[in-house]
């Protein structure tokens, strides 16, 4: 970070420069993303030119030639690219906000067992209703979700800052037992409903439809515009719960909130398209590599990259394989992973 | 002086004050007041209580018996957020693994006077420059504060600490860790804002060069109070920090000025001769 720029004396001119980086850095973020959503509706099984992409959506142009594919781009690609615009900025804020609060590098709603609880939620649901996907889905994704983030609390304890690896070990090892418990509940569930939640388990966004993408979108602009609101607040954690309080911050109190927050968001995607793992983790961290998390910027990049990444995956998903489609949790589990593993090795051995 | 306080000029008094952790008596009935632009230090031998007496006037732990005032109000009875505008504290520095520049760390002390949607304006950011200039870390402002040396954090918790723009300034060990240039420099830094400040020493001719005002600390209970004349003397070196030393004049300010005597095997008669 220190040798981005040459040092300036002035530190006003200085700071306008920094302050300038940062809006560029995030308008080309914005640009970035909004050309992955062009690329998401183009790309596909179904070839489609960005020519009729663009005459499709704009709807003064529509004629009848391209009905078919209007449709391809209306009903099919555009609510899955939202989705995956909104699942990747969800997790990556929801990992961003249990990285600060809990002050662990490490944090990822994947990794800390918090996902896997959210589907253990559904899982019970179905095992015991029968109906798969119905209004209470969330609820008990959420309720899920909840017990995992409490069991994770109250294992790791209240001394967060000095036990990063024992709260990640907690959380694997909670995150094993669910995936189990999920797994047993499965063996005794209607077979073919089995094969649906197990796609469903490995991340997938094929059940993105207009109707119920409201309520994601819903969760995740609040959940982000809270995050703005109260983003001195999160800075103020990462200097320690001491330090916080005298800065008037009344600490449990905040990081309960916070952590019910990302445990909303986690739900909410996790009852909507499964188990996606290590983007939480990975995007805060090649964010923070850039800018500052402290400011504005910081957070509103760390979602809109995140959406980027997942348009990405998304379109990856649907086109390397001919005519199938490969679950999403496996493109970030192998690509999380090996950023997981490199981070370890450098947190490692750097000089603490 | 400090034993006849005026509620008057007291900034801040406790009466009484006990603390326990898992039924050890960590603070035994210390009763003080801390005059308004005084410079207080906190001396005592590890354990003795000092931290978790900072810990209750900056309210993070509540003392179970007893009572703190701030301008003769109870400072748990005024909001969280209304004492941190009054009250600043600098801690030793938390590792953390995250990047916030200095400036982010320094714009922290605008927290208590910021809502929560409200954006930092061309004054507040004005404010935290100067902060920053004044803690002579300008040159530094945009560089992580994680890369820092120890005596830079320091400084750049002052500079949070100036942002707060408090009335009170309480210091926790704000020079362990640090060279003696650096513990001189951070001393002064906080001499220099002319507010009322409370801190914890481990050197004590380091406190005695900067207080007007200490404060002893033994197991737990206020030994003694007074000028560094009063307080460091012989006898209370000996009973307090179990050492013997020789109390001289500080040629520079004509503080007390303390020198060690080392080694356990020669008499105390002998150490006299071999020193003075």
């Amino acid at each position: 970070m220190s040798n981005t720029g040459q040092v300036k004396n002035n530190n006003r001119a200085w700071l306008g420069i920094k302050h300038l980086n940062q809006t560029m850095l995030t308008s080309i973020a914005v640009l970035v993303c909004i050309i992955s959503f062009f690329c998401a509706l183009s790309l596909g099984a179904a070839d489609i030119s960005f020519v009729d992409v663009w005459q499709s959506i704009t709807p003064a142009q529509a004629n009848s030639e391209i009905g078919y594919i209007q449709r391809i781009i209306w009903d099919l690609r555009m609510p899955r690219a939202i989705l995956a615009l909104l699942a990747g900025s969800g997790l990556a804020v929801s990992g961003l906000i249990l990285q600060t609060v809990t002050r662990n590098p490490l944090a990822d709603p994947y990794l800390f067992g918090i996902s896997s609880g959210a589907s253990l939620g559904v899982v019970i649901l179905i095992a015991f209703t029968g109906g798969i996907f119905t209004v209470l889905t969330p609820i008990a994704a959420f309720i899920g979700s909840l017990v995992a983030m409490m069991m994770l609390m109250l294992i790791a304890g209240r001394r967060q800052s000095q036990q990063v690896e024992s709260m990640l070990l907690a959380g694997v090892a909670l995150s094993f037992l669910f995936s189990s418990l999920t797994s047993l509940l499965l063996y005794h569930t209607d077979p073919q409903a089995v094969t649906a939640v197990l796609f469903w388990t490995m991340g997938s966004f094929s059940r993105a439809q207009w109707e119920n993408l409201l309520f994601p979108t819903l969760v995740i602009t609040a959940c982000i515009t809270f995050m703005l609101a109260y983003r001195r607040q999160l800075n103020a954690m990462l200097l320690g719960d001491e330090s916080a309080t005298t800065l008037g911050i009344k600490v449990n109190r905040f990081r309960l909130v916070m952590l019910l927050l990302s445990s909303l968001i986690t739900a909410t995607l996790v009852s909507m398209c499964g188990g996606i793992g290590f983007v939480g983790l990975m995007i805060p961290h090649i964010v923070r590599f850039f800018v500052s998390q402290g400011t504005v910027f910081g957070i509103l990049l760390t979602a809109l990259v995140g959406g980027i990444f997942m348009i990405w995956v998304d379109i990856l998903s649907r086109t390397v394989l001919v005519n199938q489609e490969l679950p999403v949790g496996v493109i970030t589990a192998a690509t999380g992973s090996i950023f997981f593993l490199t981070l370890l090795y450098f947190r490692k051995n750097r000089p603490s | 002086m400090s034993q006849h306080p005026k509620a008057s000029t007291s900034l801040l008094t406790t009466e009484h004050l006990s603390w326990r952790a898992d039924d050890t008596l960590i603070l035994d009935d210390i009763t003080f007041a801390i005059k308004q632009g005084s410079f207080t230090g906190i001396l005592g031998p590890n354990g003795a209580g000092k931290s978790s007496l900072l810990r209750c006037l900056y309210r993070f732990v509540k003392p179970e018996q007893g009572i703190i005032t701030f301008e003769q109000n109870d400072i748990w009875q005024v909001s969280a957020n209304d004492y941190a505008k009054n009250v600043a504290v600098v801690l030793q520095e938390t590792p953390s693994h995250f990047n916030l520049t200095v400036f982010d760390v320094v714009a922290l002390g605008l927290i208590p006077h910021k809502g929560i949607f409200s954006r930092a304006n061309t004054t507040d950011n004005e404010k935290i420059e100067q902060a920053i200039e004044q803690v002579g870390l300008a040159h530094k402002s945009k560089q992580n504060f994680e890369n820092l040396s120890g005596g830079e954090k320091q400084r750049a918790l002052i500079a949070r600490a100036i942002v707060q723009s408090p009335r009170l300034l309480i210091m926790d060990e704000p020079t362990s860790h640090l060279d003696v240039r650096y513990q001189i420099q951070v001393m002064e830094l906080a001499k220099s804002l002319n507010i009322t400040v409370i801190a914890s020493f481990h050197d004590l001719n380091l406190a005695s060069a900067m207080c007007d005002n200490l404060l002893v600390l033994d197991r737990g209970k206020l030994v003694c109070q007074g000028t560094p004349k009063e307080v460091l003397t012989k006898e209370m070196l000996s009973d307090v920090f179990g050492v013997c030393a020789h109390i001289s004049e500080h040629h520079q300010h004509k503080v007390p000025h303390i020198s060690y005597y080392y080694g356990y095997l020669t008499s105390e008669n002998e150490h006299g001769e071999h020193h003075e």
